[in-house]
């Protein structure tokens, strides 16, 4: 059985990738609250800018220009997706809007296998100086990147909520959320709070991209379906509460990164939020509800 | 995706079979003649061995099509069900001397009993949250073989050996030892599966998932047991991916985990859409482009991440353009061409 000094690591590294799902699944959340679309290219557009900034690092570009060119790369495609496609599939159901998303994974994935070839055998890596920057709490070494990360998750989930409770936009995609053609009647520019949302979630999954190409890998394949730990989050929440799909990620991340030094259990870390999903959507749904809005719940 | 409630709905009556009918009809056996004979005599072995591919992932399309198009349940897992479908037939392969086809049956009957029961629970959600608990659970499901391996000829429940230098090839049935003829079996058996369906869409259980597909509360209040009728589709689905998993044993000869990734179930979903789930010919275009195609660009040369890129745009196109798939369009769009051209004819000979 490991001991307690096993874990100690493995506590901050779990926190730093749960800060990292929370901020992805606020990202999807309110995405999915103003315009009914479920976002599964959230990982494949940040692997996308993640691969852009390593290729302008090899030309070596300052820093900060790559790191902003990812996060501009993620924006622009969301955006580009949503202004393209969410029109056409407005009145669609959510699944049809989710499986339409699958459709911009597949071409990202398609070109990012193309333009980084990863058979090549040379295993990419996208470093930020804040690794250099440690400082310890007890016997545990932590990098400014893992603060970084869990500092992220917890700012923007705070922010997230002010925005969407305080500011006129942030009223209006509540209202959408709750009916979209009502809304619009009463004089909210639908299609540009549409737009919002689709930008915000765009440089959200760019730096979601840009801090799991750090604290995981860079890797397409890796970052295309790290999405799921934080659409775990985001169901244990039933797409809704912000303050759960937080704490839902902090578990996920801590929960999979613990089970690393346990023998028996480490091989199976990886169903980490699979279970997780699977047992809160399960006892979530006990109380079955027909709806025949359509926005199915 | 607009249902063919009316299609599916319209009473049984004895009718004489009317001309499109006859036509249909001795085209699809004139189809699967060619294939059964003709086809396996003027194809490399390579293409022969795709071909088998073919056949079986036209039943993994056709069971994904059964869930999609005549329910209305997507699914994001049919690869995990398909593995355990495999690892279950070779399970049986190398533990037993029974019959090829009786273990195929076992596989496609064991997959089922465990598709039922994560249908059990599964089936409170629906929609989206639906689609996404089974990827959930596939994403498990890969994890889990990814650990305990497939069979390769080890002792103990799970036959796996992790020392073994010679793993024994997992066995054809005696008829079907050559690739030609396993080909042909192959294909027989997807036939079989075809027909199954066919006979649900044409009965009572087709009538109830075309109603549950239009709109759930509806049914219900019209007397579908919904729940009843959704878990058969599972079950039915389970048990074909189950069959094809099993087929697929044979077909290969060596299992590893690798092979069933579990983006490989979206990649399925996507060719799935495209080629049509309201037409049994849908999970044939499929198939075929799902496994020919690759093999086809991979002999020309071709990256197949131009494949991808490929179905990534044609879900799209079907979801916003042409939601019937290409079973549907292509045909719709030669009638319309037959037509162009014979009114440019007519009026170019006249002055």
């Amino acid at each position: 059985m490991p001991t307690w000094q096993n874990f100690e690591p493995f506590i901050v590294s779990g926190l730093a990738l749960g800060g990292v799902y929370a901020l992805s699944g606020v990202g999807l959340i309110v995405l999915y609250r103003a315009t009914g679309v479920l976002y599964l290219a959230f990982g494949a557009v940040g692997a996308l800018g993640a691969l852009i900034a390593w290729s302008l690092a090899t030309v070596s570009t300052p820093g900060w220009l790559t790191w902003l060119a990812c996060i501009a790369a993620a924006a622009a495609v969301t955006l580009g997706y949503g202004l393209l496609f969410g029109p056409a599939l407005a009145r669609r159901d959510p699944l049809v809007k989710a499986v339409a998303t699958i459709g911009l994974t597949l071409i990202l994935y398609g070109v990012m296998d193309l333009l980084w070839t990863t058979s090549g055998g040379q295993a990419r890596s996208l470093t930020l100086p804040t690794d250099n920057y440690t400082f310890t709490i007890g016997q545990i070494q932590v990098t400014w990147t893992q603060v970084i990360a869990l500092g992220a998750g917890v700012v923007l989930t705070v922010g997230t909520a002010a925005f969407l409770h305080y500011t006129k936009i942030g009223t209006a995609m509540r209202a959408m959320a709750n009916d979209r053609d009502i809304t619009a009647t009463l004089g909210v520019p639908v299609r540009k709070v549409e737009a919002a949302a689709w930008l915000g979630c765009g440089v959200l999954s760019g730096i979601a991209g840009l801090l799991l190409a750090d604290l995981v890998a860079l890797d397409a394949t890796t970052l295309t379906f790290l999405v799921i730990s934080s659409l775990a989050a985001v169901l244990v929440a039933r797409l809704r509460s912000i303050p759960v799909t937080f704490a839902a990620a902090i578990v996920v991340g801590l929960v999979h990164d613990l089970l690393t030094p346990i023998v028996a259990l480490s091989n199976y870390r990886d169903m980490t939020p699979f279970v997780i999903a699977a047992i809160g959507l399960l006892v979530l749904s006990r109380h079955q509800v027909i709806a025949t809005s359509r926005e199915e719940a | 995706m607009r249902a063919t409630l009316e299609r599916a709905a319209q009473p049984r009556t004895r009718r004489a079979i009317t001309r499109p009918q006859l036509i249909k009809g001795t085209v699809t056996a004139a189809i699967i003649l060619f294939t059964l004979f003709g086809l396996p005599e003027f194809m490399s072995l390579y293409y022969v061995d795709t071909m088998t591919q073919v056949a079986v992932y036209s039943m993994v399309a056709l069971a994904l099509g059964v869930l999609v198009g005549r329910v209305g349940l997507v699914s994001l897992g049919q690869v995990a069900v398909l593995a355990v479908g495999a690892w279950v037939a070779a399970r049986l392969l190398f533990a037993t001397t029974q019959p090829y086809l009786l273990v195929v049956l076992e596989a496609g009957l064991v997959t089922m009993l465990a598709g039922t029961l994560i249908g059990l629970p599964a089936l409170r959600l629906r929609g989206l949250y639906l689609a996404l608990i089974t990827l959930m659970l596939a994403g498990g499901i890969t994890v889990v073989l990814a650990t305990v391996n497939f069979p390769n000829g080890g002792h103990g429940f799970l036959g796996y050996n992790g020392s073994q230098v010679h793993i024994p090839p997992i066995r054809r049935p005696s008829i079907a030892a050559s690739d030609p003829a396993y080909f042909r079996y192959s294909v027989i058996i997807a036939i079989v599966m075809f027909a199954l369906v066919l006979a649900h869409i044409k009965t009572k259980p087709g009538r109830a998932w075309a109603a549950i597909r239009q709109s759930e509360p509806a049914a219900l209040a019209a007397g579908i047991n919904t729940w009843f009728y959704k878990l058969w589709a599972f079950a039915l689905a389970s048990f074909i991916t189950g069959v094809a998993g099993g087929v697929l044993a044979g077909a290969i000869h060596y299992l590893y985990s690798i092979n069933f990734p579990a983006q490989d179930s979206i990649t399925l979903l996507a060719v799935t859409l495209m080629g049509g789930v309201f037409s049994l010919w849908g999970a044939v275009v499929a198939a075929l482009l799902y496994q020919f195609l690759p093999a086809l660009l991979n002999n020309w040369g071709v990256s197949a991440d131009w494949l991808i890129i490929l179905f990534g745009v044609g879900v799209l196109q079907v979801l916003t353009t042409a939601p019937a798939g290409l079973a549907d369009q292509v045909p719709k769009d030669l009638a319309r061409l037959g037509r162009f051209l014979r009114r440019r004819l007519t009026r170019g000979s006249a002055p």
